[in-house]
């Protein structure tokens, strides 16, 4: 199949086959990137097979599911515009991802989601804010045989995006915060975003406000 | 239904470590595998060689990227079904080379265990037990053909 970059050739202009070059350079480095990502998963996989202690197990596979979310995103990344990343988009994917995995057919996962770009550069950092949040509140909200409603809801409100993750589970129950908030409190720093997690009687709500128009580093 | 033998599927993707997790979970989704290849020609001759019900095929191999080439030989001369996993979507002809659809990489592996067991139904029934499930995208001719399942739901 002739690509961009004999096309231009063709051409003879050099401008242009400068250009194709650079495009030609930049699908190879996307396509390392995803390929990579699929190694480290592949790694990680191969390794919890492997391993029979069952907290060892647990901990790879949080760490699988965090590769994953970033995985998701660079599935996403290069698909339109290079420089932006539609968070809807991510968010149906990566909710239809975790509510398979988790397997409960007694959950209602219900989205509501305006269509908002942010920053590529910010991707990954919200994607893993997303995949803890909807995490926990499919993971400690509803113990075997509680099912429920988790909704999720993305408004674009122009100067801000609001990201809520509610559910009607069993709520926080004084459960002492673990590397999951960690990474969250973190990441909102770097976003600039403003979260609060609150109990919402019954489940819990959590709200991350992001602002918009702005690169953070 | 559970008297059918499971679908025999040749795995082709020259990253050794991704064609090992790969193994597993075609096992996992109740499918066989016969054979594995890293190259082009290793991929036609096992293809021909073992008759698999499905081929997984990457577009890059160890001879570069000849996997589309591949895919058209394994479903013109062995009469394999392919399925495409690859980082490389775009850059997929129109026809998808004859193959059936294609499953984007970095995939998860619940996408994977999925897409097969739904192949397995529609190679098995001719016709697709609904749309298909998240990360698989079907080619406009398996679409078509295995339309049955798709016109209930949709």
């Amino acid at each position: 199949m002739p690509d961009a970059s004999s096309a231009a050739k063709a051409s003879g202009d050099p401008l242009e086959e400068a250009l194709a070059q650079k495009s030609a350079l930049l699908h190879e480095v996307d396509h390392r990137v995803k390929n990579n990502l699929q190694l480290i998963a592949s790694l990680i996989l191969l390794q919890s097979r492997r391993t029979p202690d069952e907290a060892a197990r647990a901990a790879l596979k949080s760490v699988l599911e965090r590769v994953t979310a970033v995985a998701t995103v660079h599935r996403r990344l290069f698909q339109n515009d290079p420089l932006r990343f539609d968070v809807a988009d991510f968010v149906r994917d990566l909710t239809a991802d975790l509510a398979a995995a988790a397997g409960r057919d007694d959950l209602d996962v219900v989205l509501d989601l305006d269509h908002v770009a942010i920053p590529a550069a910010s991707a990954a950092a919200f994607a893993l804010v997303v995949n803890e949040l909807l995490g926990n509140a499919l993971k400690h909200g509803f113990p075997p045989g509680r099912g429920g409603r988790i909704s999720v809801n993305l408004a674009d409100l122009g100067r801000a995006c609001v990201l809520t993750i509610a559910d009607d589970g069993v709520g926080m129950g004084g459960q002492p915060p673990g590397f999951g908030s960690t990474i969250v409190k973190l990441l909102c720093q770097q976003l600039h975003a403003d979260l609060q997690v609150s109990d919402a009687q019954p489940g819990v709500r959590a709200t991350v406000t992001v602002p918009m128009g702005e690169t953070p580093s | 239904m559970t008297a059918e033998a499971p679908l025999d599927v040749l795995i082709v993707e020259d990253e050794v470590l991704l064609a090992e997790e790969l193994g597993f979970l075609v096992r996992e989704a109740g499918l066989h595998e016969v054979g594995r290849a890293m190259s082009s020609a290793e991929a036609v001759a096992l293809a021909c060689q073992f008759t698999p019900d499905l081929a997984l095929v990457d577009v890059h191999l160890k001879d570069g990227p000849t996997g589309v080439d591949a895919a058209r030989l394994i479903v013109e001369d062995c009469g394999a079904v392919v399925l495409f996993m690859t980082a490389n979507v775009k850059r997929l002809p129109a026809d998808y080379a004859g193959a059936c659809g294609v499953i984007g990489k970095p995939y998860s592996e619940r996408s994977v265990t999925s897409a097969l067991s739904y192949l397995q139904v529609c190679l098995r029934e001719g016709r697709a037990p609904g749309p298909p499930p998240l990360g698989l995208s079907l080619a406009p001719r398996y679409r078509e053909l295995w339309d049955g399942g798709l016109a209930e739901t949709g």
